[in-house]
């Protein structure tokens, strides 16, 4: 009866609020029409006409209330169905504040003071607020509560642009339903923000229509905005005492000036043009004038300077998730504002947006509040005197009058805010959520929801009207191959990679236009998880050119020119045709532990020629550096003696030379490490080619399989986690029936015969024994006596059975003998095991009445009487 | 000693023998070709074995000045010798000789393994300047004290010890006593110490090891502290106001100065002295502060002006480099152009093309060392200015101060006098009632002798006040030339080692030029 009567209700007061919907439309739509109605006669046509007109009008009070039902009422708390005494009594105020607000202010809209809840009761908006305090410390601040309410709720727009809603659902709803107009999104957002220390307000205002509909299309995706280089001016040392001067000047001034001079012309003329093209893109850009600007309503989050280190005040849209300066041109008025412990009205005037406010609550001039002493008196004194003059005072004092000094804002009627950890990882509605920016689209995702682990993609495009692509980047989470952000330009193709630590060729960025081996690619390294020391790798087609850092060696720098691949008659795989090596060269930072002469800084292995270059460090006071230049050459003199080693085989500089290294035998042994070294460094650069190809190769398959990783910390993810708890909560929940089993106590039966709590007499204690014993013996007879029953049955039957099939054997079916071999042969079994069963049952049951009396003589209510007996 | 050497004939190290020893252990193969062709100078052989040769006397090694590794074993000789100019030996092996005493060492100091197996030795020592010394050999010989462990002590690097078939290896208590004394100690006749028997040895020998600990602790401490007042000294006299913190330079006055001591027991002349001394003594601080705060300032001036030099030139170093490196990379395609180019006349032009490059490299680069030449001229002349400045306001300064001293001397003398003279007029009318001295009361026994008693005093006084302040003054005007000429002389080497570099780079390359012209011009 009681669901009828409230579902009958509801129906009333849906009516009531279409009817009160059509009320207020009336203000604006119907009166034209009425007057048309009294200038012409009234024809069918115009009948039918303004019918038409009407029902189009009435659309989107339908939906308002159609979205109304999803709720299921019933579900919700008391505190949503009803109102309090004490919240009754804050309407009355509410509604007195209001009365008299409309009579002062005629010119006015009416105030935003308690519209209807889901269940159709009016509360008061600021106990609409539940300011709540999150338990992820990522919501500790108001960045990221913000992107997570403007995340987690899809935008609904407001029933009527130019008025506030009707009805302000509670945030626990709105968190269930995942959508709401602005109203909603900042009621949920203040109340986090106030509830993590935030002073933070609802303003009831008007917006732009970008704001109103959450239009960024005009706006800069502030992740293409690169950040701002800080220009760090390297602060010039003070010139010091004996510092040198600079050589005397000798070129012309007058010459320097006049280039100058046309240089700044021509910078001049650059810069005009740019402007020129900037104004006009501008102009292009500048969307339509809205004709209904600064008549829609909206709703924002104001912070105030103060509490938890705000430097200045600010606003926050909650559709955004921006924050805006007060200054900012989107915000063009506001009418009211509230926390969860007051209202105030705004008595400034917002002729230049809100440029020109004072966010000084205290001030009742500027702000009329609808409760006294609930909030800080910001005003300094000296005002304060000349306010009581205002002509406002009168204003002030009635609604003060009307309460109680003492009345306080009742707590809030919502329910604690609770957002499950599911629903804050998934964050958008179904964990998707696409935005539009000005040449830029922006597509989220949850973590897990794509199965390659894609969270974020930016789509930046060349035209306003996102035809033409420029470049995609996408972000990823949890990774096994540790993909981190991949970035790929569509203008050039050139696709870049980047990782996290931890790959398994510890690669860092990748970029490359084909996976194409021997292509122009650069890879770069997390040098420290390398053995090699390798930095960077960068290959075009002809070369290839290594990084080191941090090696034994003091190898830095490999650059290796390779020649074009010869082609082999016998069909080979590309891997085993390495291309030739033409030239090699290396370069070496400094050894301190070797003399500069003998420490080599680049040397250079020109393979067709058979020659090597050697260059070495410079020394500390020197400009020049030693250099050698070995040329191999294998001849033969004129007795057929082969040349080992000849001066001109070596022409080597020397800055400061030496005695010893004019030797032959000096050079050719430095001729012969070489040689060896050559040898080396080919092959290293033949390995750098196979490591190409390994990473390609991996690479490629990483991202086929695209695996992710899953913390073990992850509970609901991790299934291997999973199974091991699940199997040890089996194996706890068997111990545990094992332990009640074992605590079983055979004597409990016998001992509640006799009086509790009495000491056990030895005759007592004999009796108990024997009782349990013979009672255990009973059973192990009943037990054998049941089974052979059982047995005795089955023979018997099976006994039937052949009898009935030796008789009828000769009219009996084939089927009906298939199941009388079946059922034999069943039976069979069963007797068998019966069987089995009986002489198992005959050979333990002493044994087990033995153990039972062992147990008893050892048991220790026992033990001390019949230890006589024993 | 029953060694089958012992029959044989002793040989001499001869030069021979050296150079079939170092022709023997030589590279093989092409490189000993090559190396036969070229002969071997002693001085660039690193490693020489000589083991079973009969030698009786270390001789004619002083030519292997680089010899890392030296092979002396299985051979007769009796004394350690010769060995002085072998300074980067490392390895040396003296095993299977005669020697009973080690010496002739000190000059190895980078000896890092040393072996005397199978010797005469009877006791360690003489190895003080062995300081890296990490493996030491001593089986086989006749040392009897377990005393020759605790000199082994002071080698920090040593982990390898031998003393196997030593009279003390036969003790029972050998490896106990040598694992406690020696704890760094890794190997012990050829066999790893493990940790439990190091933790034997070092509870049964705690107590006798602490002792040392604390003695050598002591010495340590001592030499540490010797050394930090040197250091002080040597600061101080690097400010050129040694012993003047203290009453030094008044104690110097009156230890020549025997009228003066006698003088101190006439009455009131002790109280008068005290009083002298205290005021002194402030004095001679406050020379000693103003010198340090002088020296302060002197260094800051030097190092602001080496650090400005420095930069100076390795700014110029860079832009040298700079233009080298430049050079150098159209030099490497000029050289390939020259050896393409077929056709005479363009060779021509091209190789008088490149010299022309190689003579503008040489006056760019003689350009940027004049001027840099000229800008350090004009800052080392500033820089000498402002030192002879700080020196004059120094020695100013130092002077008046040691006038105070002077004046002090003087009223100090007057003083005296008077009370001298008073003494003596006393004495002379017989109302002086105390007890002098005999020698003191011979002085007064006219006024010319007591005048001139306490004149010599003053005279003493002035001298040794006056001897400081020359010393001072001198000592920092010859500091003050040296620097000086030191500063200018740096830069002059300086220039021409540059100039040098310079010509020698541009003569290589125009060399390199007419090797190929010549070449071309032979092909």
């Amino acid at each position: 009866m009681e669901v009828l009567k409230e579902k009958v209700e509801e129906e009333e007061a849906a009516e009531r609020e279409e009817a009160a919907e059509r009320a207020e439309r009336g203000e604006k739509t119907l009166r034209p029409v009425e007057v048309r109605r009294e200038e012409a006669p009234l024809t069918q046509e115009a009948l039918r006409d303004l019918e038409k007109k009407l029902s189009e009008i009435l659309v989107p009070g339908k939906i308002s209330i159609s979205t109304k039902d999803t709720i299921d009422i019933l579900k919700l708390p008391v505190s949503y169905q009803t109102n309090t005494p004490k919240e009754e009594h804050l309407l009355q105020v509410a509604d007195n504040f209001s009365r008299q607000y409309s009579d002062l202010c005629p010119d006015r809209v009416p105030l935003f003071l308690h519209p209807v809840n889901e269940c159709g009761l009016p509360k008061f908006v600021s106990t609409t607020l539940r300011p709540t305090l999150m338990p992820y410390p990522e919501l500790y601040n108001w960045e990221s509560c913000a992107q997570f309410v403007s995340d987690f709720l899809s935008m609904v727009p407001l029933p009527d642009p130019l008025k506030p809603p009707p009805f302000l659902y509670s945030p626990t709803t709105v968190l269930e339903q995942q959508k709401g107009n602005c109203f909603d999104f900042s009621t949920l957002l203040c109340s986090m923000l106030i509830g993590s220390g935030y002073d933070a307000y609802c303003v009831n205002g008007y917006g732009s229509q970008d704001i109103c509909h959450m239009d960024l299309t005009r706006e800069v995706c502030p992740l293409t905005l690169k950040p701002k280089e800080i220009v760090q001016q390297q602060e010039k040392a003070p010139a010091k005492k004996y510092a040198i001067k600079p050589p005397r000047d000798l070129s012309s001034k007058f010459e320097q000036e006049q280039e100058m001079k046309q240089q700044e012309q021509i910078k001049a003329e650059e810069e005009r043009r740019l402007r020129e093209e900037e104004e006009r893109l501008l102009e292009a850009e500048k969307a339509k004038i809205d004709p209904l600007h600064g008549l829609r309503v909206h709703c924002w989050v104001l912070v105030l300077s103060g509490k938890r280190e705000v430097p200045e005040t600010f606003f926050i849209d909650p559709f955004t998730a921006r924050s805006y300066s007060p200054q900012d041109d989107h915000f063009l008025g506001i009418e009211s504002l509230w926390n969860h412990k007051n209202y105030w009205v705004n008595m400034q005037d917002c002729w230049n947006c809100c440029k020109d406010l004072v966010f000084d609550l205290g001030d009742p001039v500027r702000w009329e509040y609808l409760l006294l002493g609930t909030d800080k008196p910001h005003l300094s004194t000296t005002e304060e005197e000349d306010t009581g003059m205002n002509d406002d005072e009168d204003l002030d004092n009635l609604c003060k009058d009307d309460k109680d000094k003492s009345f306080d804002m009742p707590s809030s009627w919502v329910e604690q805010i609770d957002i499950s950890p599911e629903a804050f990882e998934t964050r958008c509605p179904n964990g998707k959520k696409v935005i539009q920016y000005k040449r830029a689209k922006l597509e989220k995702w949850a973590p897990y929801l794509n199965s390659n682990g894609l969270v974020c993609r930016l789509t930046t495009y060349e035209d306003a009207e996102c035809t033409k692509t420029l470049e995609i980047k996408e972000w990823y989470q949890n990774r096994e191959d540790m993909l981190e952000r991949k970035q790929i330009n569509k203008v050039t193709g050139l696709n870049i990679d980047y990782f996290k630590p931890g790959h398994p060729q510890a690669l860092r960025v990748h970029s490359y236009k084909t996976m194409q081996p021997g292509m122009d690619r650069v890879m770069e390294f997390y040098e420290t998880a390398r053995v090699d020391g390798l930095i960077k790798r960068e290959e075009t087609p002809k070369t290839m050119t290594e990084y080191y850092q941090g090696r034994s060696d003091f190898l830095s720098y490999r650059h290796i020119n390779f020649g074009p691949r010869v082609k082999k008659l016998v069909l080979n795989s590309a891997e085993s045709n390495p291309r030739p090596v033409v030239k090699i060269t290396e370069q070496f930072s400094r050894n301190p532990a070797k003399p500069a002469d003998e420490d080599v800084a680049e040397r250079v292995f020109l393979i067709l020629d058979e020659r090597i270059q050697l260059r070495y460090h410079c020394r500390e006071d020197h400009i020049t550096a030693s250099k050698r230049e070995f040329l191999r050459r294998t001849e033969v003199d004129s007795k057929g003696n082969k040349i080992i080693m000849t001066a001109d085989m070596c022409v080597s500089f020397e800055v400061e030379p030496m005695e010893h290294t004019k030797k032959l035998l000096y050079q050719y042994e430095a001729m012969m490490q070489l040689k060896n070294e050559e040898k080396l460094s080919r092959h290293q650069a033949w390995e750098s080619e196979l490591e190409v190809l390994e990473i390609l190769k991996l690479r490629e398959e990483e991202e086929e399989a695209h695996t992710l990783t899953i913390s073990i910390y992850d509970t609901k993810r991790n299934e291997k986690s999973k199974e091991y708890r699940e199997a040890m909560e089996r194996v706890m929940h068997e111990e545990h029936l094992r332990q009640v089993e074992a605590q079983l106590d055979y004597l409990a039966p016998f001992l509640a015969q006799l009086p509790p709590g009495e000491k056990l007499t030895r005759w007592q204690a004999v009796r108990l024994k024997d009782e349990c014993l013979s009672d255990f013996k009973q059973r192990l007879i009943d037990k054998a006596n049941l089974i052979q029953a059982r047995f005795e049955k089955e023979t018997q039957e099976l006994q039937k059975k052949q009898q009935w099939y030796q008789e009828n054997q000769v009219t009996l079916t084939t089927e009906d003998e298939d199941f009388y071999l079946s059922y034999c042969s069943q039976a069979m079994f069963r007797i068998r095991i019966l069987e089995q069963r009986l002489n198992r049952h005959k050979e333990l049951a002493p044994l087990k009445y033995l153990a039972l009396e062992e147990k008893l003589y050892k048991d220790p209510r026992l033990v001390e009487l019949l230890k006589v007996f024993a | 000693m029953n060694r089958l050497c012992n029959s044989m004939e002793p040989r001499v190290m001869d030069d021979d023998m050296l150079k079939l020893a170092v022709g023997e252990q030589g590279p093989r193969e092409e490189a000993g070709q090559l190396a036969k062709q070229e002969g071997i100078l002693f001085k660039d052989v690193l490693s020489l074995q000589l083991d079973f040769q009969n030698i009786l006397r270390i001789d004619n090694l002083w030519q292997f000045e680089n010899l890392r590794k030296l092979q002396l074993d299985n051979n007769l000789i009796e004394r350690i010798e010769g060995l002085e100019n072998l300074t980067h030996l490392v390895w040396l092996d003296l095993s299977f000789n005669n020697i009973e005493a080690i010496e002739g060492l000190d000059a190895l100091v980078n000896l890092e393994d040393l072996s005397l197996f199978n010797n005469r030795i009877t006791k360690i020592d003489s190895l003080d300047s062995l300081v890296k010394l990490q493996v030491l050999s001593l089986g086989n010989n006749q040392i009897g004290n377990m005393m020759n462990i605790i000199y082994l002590r002071r080698f920090k690097a040593l982990r390898t010890l031998s003393l196997s078939g030593n009279p003390i290896a036969e003790a029972e208590d050998y490896k106990m006593f040598i694992c406690a004394y020696l704890p760094d100690l890794v190997y012990l006749d050829f066999r790893r110490i493990d940790d439990h028997m190091k933790e034997l040895a070092e509870m049964k020998h705690q107590y006798s090891i602490d002792e040392l600990k604390h003695r050598e602790n002591l010495i340590q401490a001592r030499l540490e502290d010797e050394q930090a007042r040197r250091e002080e000294l040597e600061e101080h006299k690097a400010a050129f106001v040694e012993h003047l913190n203290g009453s030094f330079l008044f104690d110097s006055m009156y230890a020549e100065d025997v009228e003066g001591s006698k003088l101190t027991c006439l009455p009131g002349v002790s109280e008068l002295l005290e009083a002298y001394k205290d005021k002194f003594v402030i004095i001679c601080l406050n020379i000693f502060e103003y010198g340090l705060k002088q020296q302060e300032k002197r260094k800051v001036e030097l190092d602001t002006f080496n650090e400005c030099i420095h930069e100076a030139i390795q700014e110029n170093q860079e832009q040298g480099k700079h233009k080298i490196a430049k050079f150098e990379e159209k030099h490497l395609l000029s050289l390939s152009a020259i050896r393409d180019e077929s056709e005479l006349t363009k060779l021509e032009k091209k190789i008088v093309e490149y010299s022309g490059d190689i003579t503008e490299l040489f006056n760019v680069l003689m350009t940027l060392e004049m001027q840099l030449v000229e800008q350090l001229e004009e800052t080392i002349n500033m820089f000498e200015r402002n030192i002879v400045d700080l020196v004059g306001l120094f020695i100013e300064n130092v002077q008046s101060l040691m006038a105070q001293c002077r004046d002090l001397e003087n009223h100090h003398h007057e003083k005296l006098l008077e009370i001298s003279i008073n003494t003596l007029e006393k004495i002379a009318k017989g109302e002086f009632d105390e007890d002098l001295p005999d020698d003191v009361r011979s002085l007064f026994v006219d006024k010319d002798t007591i005048v001139n008693a306490v004149g010599a005093s003053h005279d003493i006084h002035l001298l040794k006040i006056d001897n400081r302040e020359d010393e001072l003054v001198t000592r920092i005007n010859s500091w003050c030339t040296h620097l000086v000429d030191k500063i200018h002389k740096d830069e002059i080497t300086r220039n021409h080692k540059r100039v040098k570099e310079i010509n020698q780079y541009i003569d290589h390359m125009q060399n390199e030029l007419d090797n190929l012209e010549c070449s071309d011009l032979i092909d």
